[in-house]
């Protein structure tokens, strides 16, 4: 089993991925995530009405993305360099259990196309193309 | 206009959201990034994709994209080179 961790480099409060579900890199990428109420963004987003930010359903989609490639990601810059096409359908609440969904679409000269998807129980969330760059260190 | 050439900048147009121009606008000989059409490289990556999409020709490494890219003329002749029969 994949260790999230020993992947990638982000932390908590910005690690936005929990488990691997299915990995075969170069082709899919099932991971989880699971919301909880003590996310500390959401004591802002919202006081009365706790929702997972639409940009952090990007985010998730963009970690998750990391486990498409084989190596780990440790050391490595990977930044994001576009998100395309980005829908929000329905929002992710505390207590949700997020499948995230991540097939890559296409590279050239140090960019990548990842296609997204955000799902809770079979529903689609979220869907985007984003575009993620890896710098030569 | 060859109609390939008339191909190649009505793709470039559709896929990098040219929007405003027409195929009459874009200068054979006008460099795609940079001056010209002033392209960025996630431009270029969207170019690759669409080249491969639309006719079927891959641009495998940056060297073949170096060449491929100088222009409208260039795209079209790499295009018509490698286009499968």
């Amino acid at each position: 089993m994949t260790q999230v961790t020993q992947h990638l480099p982000h932390r908590f409060p910005f690690l936005f991925v929990d488990r691997i579900l299915k990995r075969e890199p170069g082709v899919r990428v099932l991971a989880e995530k699971l919301v909880t109420l003590s996310e500390p963004y959401f004591s802002g987003h919202f006081e009365e009405r706790p929702v997972v930010p639409g940009v952090l359903m990007l985010e998730m989609l963009a970690q998750a993305g990391g486990f498409l490639e084989a190596d780990s990601l440790q050391g490595k810059a990977i930044f994001l360099a576009g998100v395309q096409d980005a829908r929000f359908k329905a929002p992710a609440f505390p207590g949700d259990r997020l499948e995230l969904e991540v097939r890559p679409g296409g590279g050239f000269g140090g960019l990548s196309k990842l296609q997204g998807e955000v799902r809770c129980e079979g529903r689609v969330l979220c869907t985007a193309t984003l575009i993620v760059a890896q710098v030569k260190p | 206009m060859d109609d390939l050439k008339l191909r190649v900048k009505q793709m470039l147009i559709d896929r990098l959201k040219l929007e405003g121009m027409t195929p009459d606008q874009i200068e054979d000989k006008a460099p795609l990034f940079g001056e010209g059409l002033g392209l960025d490289s996630i431009d270029a990556l969207e170019l690759v994709l669409a080249v491969e999409q639309t006719f079927g020709v891959k641009i495998e490494d940056e060297a073949s994209g170096l060449q491929a890219f100088k222009d409208v003329d260039s795209l079209t002749a790499f295009i018509a080179e490698h286009k499968p029969v």
